[in-house]
């Protein structure tokens, strides 16, 4: 008489399976056989446990089957919670659904087989991943253990499955085909069954003997009553699918070029902690006044709040911070490193740098071409879009660090080269592109244009009333025409694609466009003729294949020209770094460290490497202050970015979070800009902050709110003694409804890692 | 909802290791209701879910009293006990059953009516997965229509409305009637509070998710719960003696499909031919929820 | 006037010497029901569920009377039906209050699955039973309805008449709080349910003496003391109750003899499992009665000095120690008949089937009698014909009036 006993979990369908067995050993008329069940409580993921007997004599025997030839275990995993191998029969054999080799069970029984059940269930799409139904593939891998007929078998298992027969049957007969641990035919096993007298009697009783029986009748109460604690029941071994607590990472965060932790700071100030949120803005971005204003808000871009209602305002939460100057005592740095670093510009970037050097301990200087610090910053964002002063307050909070700016000396690696260790060239890109057409020289350059005013007050010769033509796409062009505009001007925007491609910040052009700026789109300039005022000829586009920034590529309509007349032109279509530091060489400038012909390292960092916004400016001077620290200390620095785990929109649960509008920053509405050079985009006030802070959605940070813990069936999450939430594995089921309805999705919820 | 950030079990009144399956309403139930009724609670549960997983020999799941009785009689059972416990002075011991719907709705429907006609001191809660579950998910009395169970198998769905209990019950004229979601668990602990507060028969209602017989993840129970709620399934009301209060008005329209879609002992009804069925469901649910506003506009504003 | 004066004189001496025979009693007459009542009342229970059915009515209408009036200090609450009230009896028991309620025939059949939880829960839970059959519809005596409910774990006393009826529900709340079992207390319908008759009735101080105020055992729910009550039990672990079950179930014989004994001190009227009347050891026949019948023949026995008559006070479980401690002097060509009052379905009835399993390996001759059933009345005759008859046909059970 053959015993089997198997092992699985409530729901696997083994008792099915053993059932089916059964049939398929009386399907000959040789064989009398016997299946059942342990018939306990347990419930679905909790171990259980069956029993088969096949014999050719009539079976004598309606008791557990304690000392099997073969052990079926359904699930791996349980041979860490159950004893599986208890009573084995000397000589017998066990089968494992597992994707390991039979090897490295080596030890466990005589004779180990292994079939890879779940995987080929999930294949036939049998169960859940939390609860795979393996038990046609385990049949399958008996009926080959057994040497039994597979069509048969398939034939029984498609008539007995309670659903999906034709999978199952597959399933079935591929299991049948993979079995590993098969060598030769298995005599004991196949022996057993045409035996009658299986000498279990003698098995059993040594068992007895070792067993010491003393029922302690008076430990028990008349009355059936009982009141140990349910806790001595450890659930954690029903668990398939595990949760952790995990800290992913946020969209705003991954995407923020300075690298600034966006979520923190936002949760930090919805808590109305501004010290410490402006700290850990200045962790990366030592111009948090700036960016607020004027970066184009990457951490807006993609956040998954967009998904619910409006994204954050987040720009406008890093202005209050910088403005309000919630800032800690600035920290005095001492010179450490014998390294001596200059910086060439006194841009964001530059600047950046060299703060960062300067807080890792190396004597760094700053030397700026221009009699005022501050790049592109100071020279290039009007006025009405960044106020001098905010800008003067965070250099000086740079300079009051130890950075030390020399203005008015422009200078060249070369000169530099003796003095110091290394040189980071950050000179941005101020030198106007030019369009390639006839007479251009009457153009004035966009950027000089927006420079001269600013600094010298100088108009150019844009006059009232004015007719001026711009040329360009980008936030230049789009600053150019809103300071003709306050100039009296009436200036029309020139551009070759549509809105759609506009490289400009969005929000910037829509209150361009709301103050009165014309926008043509599609059209390109060809040609300029100067008479009393100046014909400009364009040409109309259409879009054609994208090119290499992804954008679609204008391609001009033929016989498509038209002329303007304007009474000046400006071009704003891109900017090119000054090679005067280079000595006029042409250098292909890329982040960080650069092949050079100096007898000192060069790095190259800032809108002139990559980029061109204020913060991808930060981030650039952030990373090269890295790699120069690198390069000193002799440590490895990749450009690689590390593999991000970001939370998108689907794996958070909107149930939690209640649909509210962003809270927008005011806008100054007028209908006359003439001369008023006032910011226009006007900061929120204390409480406005704190309520749009609060509507972060907490992208994978958990951030207590009690889900997990309330919602856990199980009382299997605790808070330990230093007010972390910790999962009791001990209890867990696995049940994931603490995944489920984590709002943030910061909890993982996996296959349980299996160790032999 | 809004996230609460509130952990709102100040204090486990369970202990872990329960014999729930992996996302069980009941577990969840008992481990909120336990914590506000405290340890000094009677519990009185007839044949259910409940009779496993409180706990085999030894072991008791709760830190309060529990007494399993047979099927039929879990409000007369609480009767006896809430009887010798007023003899004893002990008026402040809460005694409360913990019945799944077919100890409710079916075989205890005698016994429980009995108790809220006589306003024993009692408070019921019905933890309803809508089939008997314990045994292997037959029907009930309570199974929603178009459902499959084990007695009502593939195409032999339940063809008749679950009864309306609420309704049976808000007629005898008891102090305090109440539907509750886990998914809106606030609310479910203001109406245990409540009900624990109040004096005479209160019943509570609770839509209890059961993954295995509903044919649901685990992980999805909360937000079959929600989704019952939302789609007016399952409306949130109270009823003090006759009058009726709605507590949660769904924002947005979510039709009852979507909350059906997602268990499969409705996965039939998703086939071609259904939707008359559908219709059918989603036409009585939107009769019962406008015959609610019905009798709650009807219901004056007066305690007692 | 002397005369009648010498003979009120008499009648006031023989009350006298009944009054001495039960001191701190009361001589009243009362019906069956009412003794029920009576009973319960002087045992100071607290609870009593109650569910009406012909013919207990009187037994809950009673006690409602009595806590109505203030004379008992008890909660008496109407339930929805028998299954209701003895869950409720089984709860306010579990809690520590002694319970008392009365029911009938369906009533009885309805609350079997009860009693076997109370049984089981241990609850020292004392009832009245009035027997009555089942279908076709019938009201009246019989004893079929308990007889059916042996196996619940119950104690049985078959009470012969009113008076022991109150005494047996005095001694049934002793035995039950002793050993922690529920006991039930049989009486016939109409022939003892709704018969006056002379009934002494203790003074309460008495009954305090005798059956103090329930004393805490431990067990009962106590709030400050968590426990779990009657959930599951994993199959190694269940017989561990049973056999508590079966070693307190195996002391009610000897408990039942030596606290009727000291009732019998205290009050004057002494009891025992079972009673032998008659019998000698040269009887011919031995009658074997439960209640009510046994009056009937104890006076037909004044004609018959070959009969006896064995009384089964306590049925359940069986007094087959008491039994055979009788039946051990009589010579065994004496003949053992059978009065069954009740059908259960099988050859024999519930008496024969527990005297042949108290007298199995002796070589008694016993023969089973079905008479009276469904209330059908049994009078001297019926006992007169039993007798008279001639029991040696191989067929040993018999319908008295249909041969």
């Amino acid at each position: 008489m053959l015993e089997v006993r198997g092992h699985a979990r409530g729901g696997q369908g083994m008792v099915t399976a053993f059932e089916i067995l059964a049939k398929i050993f009386s399907h000959s008329g040789k064989y009398q056989v016997q299946a059942f069940p342990a018939f306990g409580v347990e419930r679905t993921g909790a171990p259980i446990q069956a029993f088969l007997r096949i014999s050719k004599e009539p079976i004598l025997n309606r008791s557990n089957v304690y000392h099997p030839h073969l052990i079926l275990v359904f699930d791996e995993a349980l041979i860490e919670q159950v004893p599986v191998f208890d009573g084995i029969r000397s000589g017998g054999s066990v089968l494992f659904n597992t994707d390991r080799d039979p090897e490295e069970f080596s030890g466990k029984a005589d004779k180990i087989y292994t079939i890879p059940a779940t995987k080929i269930s999930l294949e036939k799409g049998l169960g859940s991943k939390s609860l795979p139904i393996v038990n046609a593939a385990m049949i399958g891998a008996v009926i080959k253990i057994l040497d039994a007929d597979i069509n048969i078998a398939k034939q029984i298992i498609g008539n007995n499955v309670p659903s999906k027969p034709v999978e199952n049957m597959k399933a079935a007969e591929v299991a049948y085909n993979s079995l590993t641990g098969i060598d030769s035919i298995n005599k004991f096993l196949l022996g057993s069954i045409e035996t009658g007298n299986d000498g279990e009697e003698t098995l059993l009783l040594a068992d007895e003997q070792k067993k010491q029986f003393l029922v302690q009748l008076e430990e028990i109460p008349k009355v059936p009553y009982w009141s140990q604690p349910m806790s001595l029941n450890k659930t954690g071994n029903w668990r398939v699918l595990t949760p952790t607590y995990v800290t992913r990472d946020a969209p705003c965060t991954t995407n923020c070029p300075a690298g600034t932790d966006v979520r923190k700071f936002v949760d930090l100030t919805s808590e109305k902690k501004f010290v410490e949120a402006y700290d850990v803005i200045y962790e990366h971005n030592p111009f948090p006044s700036v960016c607020g204003r004027v970066c184009p808000h990457f951490c807006e871009q993609n956040c998954n709040r967009m998904e619910l209602d409006e994204g954050l305002n987040i720009g406008s939460i890093e202005r209050f911070l910088g403005d309000r100057s919630f800032k800690s005592e600035l920290k005095s740095y001492k010179i450490t490193q014998k390294e001596k670093i200059a910086v060439v510009g006194a841009g964001p970037a530059g600047l950046t740098a060299a703060l960062r050097l300067t807080e890792k301990g190396y004597p760094t200087t700053v030397f700026e071409a221009l009699p005022y610090a501050g790049g592109m910053m100071r020279t290039g964002i009007p006025e009405f879009r960044l106020p001098k002063n905010i800008l003067d307050e965070e250099i000086k909070r740079i300079e009051r660090q130890g950075v030390n700016i020399i203005l008015n000396k422009k200078v060249t690696v070369k000169e530099l080269e003796n003095d110091f260790n290394a040189v980071i060239v950050a000179v941005g890109s101020h030198i106007g592109s030019k369009m390639n057409i006839p007479d251009e020289d009457i153009v004035l350059d966009g950027i000089v244009f927006l420079h001269n005013f600013k600094m010298k007050n100088d108009n150019q010769g844009v006059s009232k009333d004015d007719e001026v033509a711009i040329i360009g796409g980008g936030n230049t062009a789009i600053d150019v025409a809103r300071t003709i505009l306050r100039l009296g001007g009436k200036p029309t925007i020139y551009y070759r694609r549509t809105r759609k491609e506009m490289p400009a910040i969005a929000h910037e052009v829509d209150e361009a466009l709301a103050e009165g700026v014309e926008i043509k789109f599609l059209t390109a300039p060809v040609g300029i003729s100067k008479n009393d005022r100046i014909d400009l000829t364009l040409i109309d586009m259409e879009l054609g294949e994208p090119d290499e920034s992804g954008r679609r590529r204008p391609v001009p309509i033929k016989g498509s020209e038209s002329t303007v007349t304007a009474d000046k032109i400006i071009a704003a279509i891109g900017q090119k770094p000054d090679d005067f530091v280079f000595a006029g060489n042409e250098i292909k400038a890329s982040q960080g460290k650069i092949e050079y012909d100096a007898s000192v390292a060069v790095f190259c960092s800032g809108d002139m490497a990559w980029g061109g916004t204020v913060t991808e400016a930060i981030g650039s001077g952030n990373k090269v202050a890295e790699e120069v620290n690198a390069f000193f200390r002799g440590e490895p620095y990749s450009h690689e970015e590390t593999e991000k785990d970001i939370v998108i929109p689907a794996e958070l649960n909107f149930a939690y979070y209640l649909p509210t509008s962003r809270t927008q920053n005011p806008v100054k509405k007028s209908r006359d800009f003439y001369n008023d050079f006032d910011e226009v985009i006007k900061g929120l006030t204390e409480s406005e902050i704190l309520i749009e802070s609060k509507r972060c959605l907490h992208c994978g940070d958990c951030f207590s709110c009690g889900n997990c813990y309330n919602y856990c069936p199980d009382a299997a999450i605790f808070i330990d003694e230093e007010n972390r939430l910790r999962i009791d594995y001990d209890y867990c089921k696995g049940c994931g409804i603490c995944a489920q309805e984590c709002p943030c999705s910061a909890i993982n919820f996996q296959m349980n890692e299996v160790v032999l | 909802m809004e996230p609460s950030n509130k952990f709102l079990i100040q204090e486990e009144e369970v202990y872990s290791g329960a014999l729930s399956c992996r996302g069980c309403g009941w577990a969840l139930l008992v481990r909120h209701l336990s914590s506000i009724l405290g340890k000094e609670t009677v519990y009185v549960v007839p044949a259910s879910c409940f009779s496993i997983i409180a706990g085999p020999y030894p072991m008791n799941e709760l830190r309060g009293t529990i007494v399993h009785t047979i099927f039929a009689a879990a409000p007369a059972t609480a009767t006896g006990i809430r009887t010798a416990l007023d003899r004893q002075g002990k008026k402040d011991v809460i005694v409360a059953v913990l019945a799944g719907d077919g100890g409710t709705f079916d075989i205890g429907f005698q016994s429980l009516s009995g108790a809220a006609t006589r306003g024993e001191n009692i408070l019921y809660v019905c933890n309803n997965n809508g089939a008997y579950m314990n045994t292997g998910i037959q029907t009930s009395t309570a199974t929603p229509y178009g459902a499959v169970t084990t007695t009502n198998p593939n195409s032999n769905i339940k063809k008749t409305w679950p009864k309306d209990l609420m309704g049976i019950i808000a007629a005898h004229n008891i102090p305090y009637a109440a539907t509750a979601s886990l998914a809106f668990m606030e609310d479910l602990r203001m109406k245990v509070k409540k009900a624990k507060e109040t004096e005479g028969f209160r019943l509570l209602m609770i839509d209890g998710p059961c993954p295995p017989g509903h044919k649901t993840e685990p992980d999805k129970s909360i937000y079959v719960a929600r989704q019952a709620v939302e789609s007016k399934l399952f409306p949130l009301y109270e009823v003090e003696h006759h009058n009726y209060r709605i507590n949660y008005f769904p924002s947005e329209y979510v039709p009852v499909k979507e909350c059906l879609r997602v268990q499969g002992r409705f996965k039939h009804l998703f086939k071609d031919d259904s939707e008359e069925i559908l219709n059918d469901i989603q036409q009585h649910t939107n009769d019962y929820w406008d015959r609610l506003r019905l009798l709650e506009s009807h219901s004056f504003q007066v305690k007692n | 006037m002397s005369n009648s004066s010498s003979i009120k004189n008499k009648v006031e001496k023989k009350k006298k010497q009944d009054a001495k025979q039960y001191n701190r009693h009361t001589l009243k007459i009362l019906k069956g029901n009412f003794a029920a009542a009576e009973g319960a009342k002087l045992c100071r229970t607290g609870f009593i569920p109650a569910y009406p059915i012909t013919p207990q009515t009187t037994i809950v209408e009673a006690l409602s009377d009595m806590v109505g009036r203030g004379e008992m200090d008890a909660t008496f609450i109407n339930m929805d039906s028998e299954h209701s009230v003895f869950a409720a009896a089984m709860g306010a028991s579990l809690a520590g209050e002694r319970v008392f309620t009365a029911t009938s025939g369906q009533g009885l059949f309805y609350a079997h699955e009860v009693l076997h939880a109370i049984a089981h829960f241990r609850l020292p839970i004392v009832i009245c039973n009035v027997g009555r059959p089942s279908i076709p519809w019938n009201i009246w005596s019989d004893q079929t309805d308990s007889l059916s409910q042996r196996d619940t774990g119950w104690v049985q006393f078959y009470g012969e008449s009113s008076q022991e009826v109150l005494d047996d529900i005095i001694q049934g709340y002793f035995i039950a709080e002793k050993l922690d079992l529920p006991v039930m207390i049989v009486l016939d319908a109409f022939y003892q349910s709704h018969t006056s008759e002379n009934v002494w009735v203790p003074d309460i101080n008495l009954i305090d003496e005798f059956l103090p105020a329930k004393e805490k055992t431990g067990s009962e729910i106590d709030v400050s003391n968590p426990k779990s009550y009657g959930g599951l039990i994993p199959t190694e672990h269940y017989e561990k109750f049973n056999i508590k079950f079966w070693q307190d179930i195996n002391k009610v014989e000897d408990l039942t003899n030596e606290i009727g004994k000291k009732f019998g001190d205290l009050f004057g009227r002494e009891y025992s499992a079972v009673e032998a009347v008659n019998i000698k050891p040269e009887t011919k026949m031995i009658l074997v009665t439960l209640s009510s019948i046994t009056t009937t023949a104890r006076g037909v026995l004044k004609q018959h000095p070959e009969v006896g008559l064995l009384k089964l006070r306590l049925f359940k479980p069986f007094p087959k120690k008491s039994v055979l401690k009788i039946l051990n002097h009589v010579s065994n060509n004496c003949i053992i008949v059978n009065i069954e009052r009740n059908f259960l379905g099988d050859n024999e009835g519930a008496i024969m089937h527990e005297m042949k399993r108290a007298l199995y390996g002796s070589s008694f001759k016993m023969y089973d009698v079905y008479t009276g059933l469904g209330g059908k009345d049994v009078p001297p005759s019926t006992i007169e014909k039993i007798i008279r008859k001639t029991f040696n046909a191989p067929e040993d059970v018999v319908w008295i009036d249909f041969e």
